[in-house]
Parts: structure tokens; C-alpha cells; sequence
């Protein structure tokens, strides 16, 4: 895979509203690893995450010129992702399809991952394609609001500010939003969370 | 450790579940291939919409549009109901009076048969039907 190089993000966005292809492919390169994480975590499904994934940045491409500068660029990325997803999951039935081949296999070596599966319990020892099924259908009962906060804070790690700004609502419905979801999620997951 | 922190750490080992090897080489070149492809299959109309599409959210609404726009959509509802009747009451009452059914004019049903009239004045009420009764139809046997 082609390394991104130390050009700027604005950079790249300035050079592809002056109609050079070329620099919006790099921002293909950079940007299509996190907006995988946060669509495939939203859909559960790699089929889906890559057609998403393919409008998402033709319609990147196609906005671009109406791109002001007045976010960061990977907050914009990340709203159009975002809402794109979400209006692909309310019409898409409930269809939950997903391959154990996808998890990395450095997942074995996590403690977490460990913690989660070891001898905590006997009767609970859970090996990895379960804890996945689990995680996933967890994650598949949040409604599509929760699923892409919790996607953003838990899986990807971007702070409740940022958050905020792609999904355009206040700080303090992101924390609630959050909390709402991980005592949702504490229910469906009982038997792997550590006493 | 609480029971958040915990829900936090077993969704960051959702962090493992990753494409294929090779995924995103692929990706980018499957990418410009959809590009091009979409550009030849636009029609003129399409390309034209995009292109309104893109542009529209930068369009600046005035601070005060929206506020301009209310006011004067106040005032010429303001203007059309405190506006003068083009006629008086009485000619109102006039013209009511001319459509009672004591009118002299014979009221026309159909294809100008006129509404008998008895001799005092009053109308009776007479409809007479431009066809023949569904009875008198000749019967069809199937």
C-alpha cells in the first residue's frame, strides 16, 4: 500500500479543488482506512462497507470545491461517511452478515481480548468468534445514532468534541448519547465484562 | 475498573476487525475505475444537477432573509384582509334574492329542458329526464 506522504490535508484539498486528480487520490489513501473502520462498524458487513465506502469519496470528490475550510477536512469526511451510512442502514432490512476472517489476527496477543475470553468464569469461556458475534450484535441493537457515537468514541477514539462537530450536535448529547448506549451494551454484554 | 470502562475496553478490540490484506490497494484502484466509468454514463442533466448540488450549500443567506421575508408575508396578509369590499351589502342581497326558486326564469336541466311551472307561480318540482328509463331498455340475453 502507497505510504501517505507529510503533505497537509488542506494542502491536498486545495490542490484537488484546482483540479488535480491526482492529490484527491492521496486523500483516498489517507482517509480510506478510518472511514472504513467507522462504516464497517456502523454496517457490520464488508460488502456494504466498501460500496458505502466508494460513494462516500465520489461524493467527497464531487463536493469538494464546496469545501470551505471551516472544519478540518477529516471532520467533513467523516459527516458525509456518517450520514451516508446511517441512510443505508434505515433502508436496509436487518441482515447481519459477517466473516471471522476479517478479524486481524493480532486481536489473540490483545490482554483485553485475553481478560475478555480467559478463566474469569468457567462456564463463560468464550473464544474469539463468539466474543465477535457477540460484540457485533451487540452493536447492531443500538439504534443507528448510538451505534455511530459509540463507532466514533470507543472504536476509533476521537474525543466527544470532535464527534460533536461531525455529527453537528451539542457536546453534551454525545455524553449522553454515549452513556445511554453503553448501558445498553452492559446489558448484551454481561457475561464478558469482568466483575 | 468500572462497568463503562470495561463496555469501552472489550468495543476497542473491535478495532481488530480489518479488510482483507491488500484491501485498500485495491480499493483506490477500484475507486478511479467507478470514477471514470460514472462520468461517461452522466447524462448533460445529471452533470448540471451535480454541479447546482455542490454549489448550493456555499450559497450565503442574508443575517435577515428569513426575518425580511416574514415581515412582508405579515403585511400583505395584513393588506388583503383589512382591504375594502369591492361590493356593498345591499347588492349582495339583491342578487341573492334573483336566484330563488321563485325565480320566473325556467331552470334548465340537461339538454335545455325547462323546469314546469304551475300557473300560481311555484315551481313544481318535474324533472323530465333526456332518456328513457333503464326499464324500458331492450333486455340482452347472454
Amino acid at each position: 500500500m502507497e505510504e501517505p506522504s507529510e503533505t497537509s490535508d488542506e494542502e491536498l484539498v486545495a490542490r484537488t479543488q484546482a483540479g488535480e486528480a491526482r492529490a484527491f487520490d492521496e486523500l483516498v489513501v489517507r482517509f480510506s482506512p478510518r472511514l472504513y473502520g467507522l462504516v464497517y462498524n456502523m454496517t457490520s458487513n464488508h460488502e456494504d462497507t466498501n460500496d458505502l465506502l466508494q460513494e462516500i469519496f465520489a461524493k467527497a470528490y464531487r463536493s469538494i470545491k464546496g469545501f470551505q475550510g471551516k472544519s478540518r477536512f477529516s471532520t467533513w469526511m467523516h459527516t458525509i461517511a456518517v450520514n451516508r451510512a446511517i441512510n443505508f442502514l434505515k433502508k436496509r432490512n436487518r441482515r447481519m452478515t459477517m466473516s471471522l476472517d476479517d478479524v486481524d489476527n493480532g486481536i489473540a496477543n490483545d490482554p483485553d481480548f485475553i481478560e475478555a475470553t480467559s478463566d474469569h468464569d468457567p462456564r463463560h469461556q468464550a473464544n474469539l468468534g463468539e466474543l465477535q458475534q457477540k460484540l457485533n450484535e451487540a452493536m447492531m441493537k443500538l439504534s443507528h445514532d448510538h451505534r455511530a457515537v459509540v463507532t466514533m468514541y470507543d472504536i476509533q477514539g476521537l474525543p466527544h468534541a470532535e464527534i460533536a462537530g461531525i455529527l453537528k450536535i451539542s457536546v453534551g448529547t454525545v455524553r449522553s448519547r454515549l452513556f445511554y448506549a453503553h448501558r445498553q451494551l452492559q446489558n448484551y454484554l454481561q457475561e464478558f465484562i469482568s466483575q | 475498573m468500572t462497568p463503562e470502562e470495561n463496555i469501552s475496553k472489550l468495543l476497542r478490540l473491535k478495532r481488530y476487525e480489518q479488510p482483507p490484506p491488500g484491501y485498500f490497494d485495491g480499493f483506490l484502484r477500484e475507486f478511479q475505475s467507478r470514477q471514470r466509468s460514472d462520468l461517461l454514463r452522466l447524462s448533460l442533466w445529471e452533470i448540471v444537477w451535480d454541479r447546482i448540488s455542490t454549489i448550493a450549500p456555499s450559497f450565503q443567506v442574508p443575517r435577515f432573509a428569513y426575518a425580511s421575508v416574514a415581515a412582508l408575508a405579515l403585511a400583505a396578509s395584513v393588506f388583503i384582509i383589512a382591504r375594502p369590499a369591492t361590493k356593498a351589502p345591499g347588492n349582495l342581497a339583491e342578487s341573492r334574492q334573483s336566484l330563488t326558486l321563485t325565480s320566473p326564469q325556467p331552470v334548465m336541466i340537461g339538454a335545455s329542458l325547462p323546469v314546469v311551472m304551475t300557473s300560481t307561480g311555484s315551481p313544481s318540482v318535474h324533472y323530465v329526464l333526456p332518456t328513457s328509463p333503464v326499464s324500458y331498455a331492450s333486455s340482452r340475453s347472454f
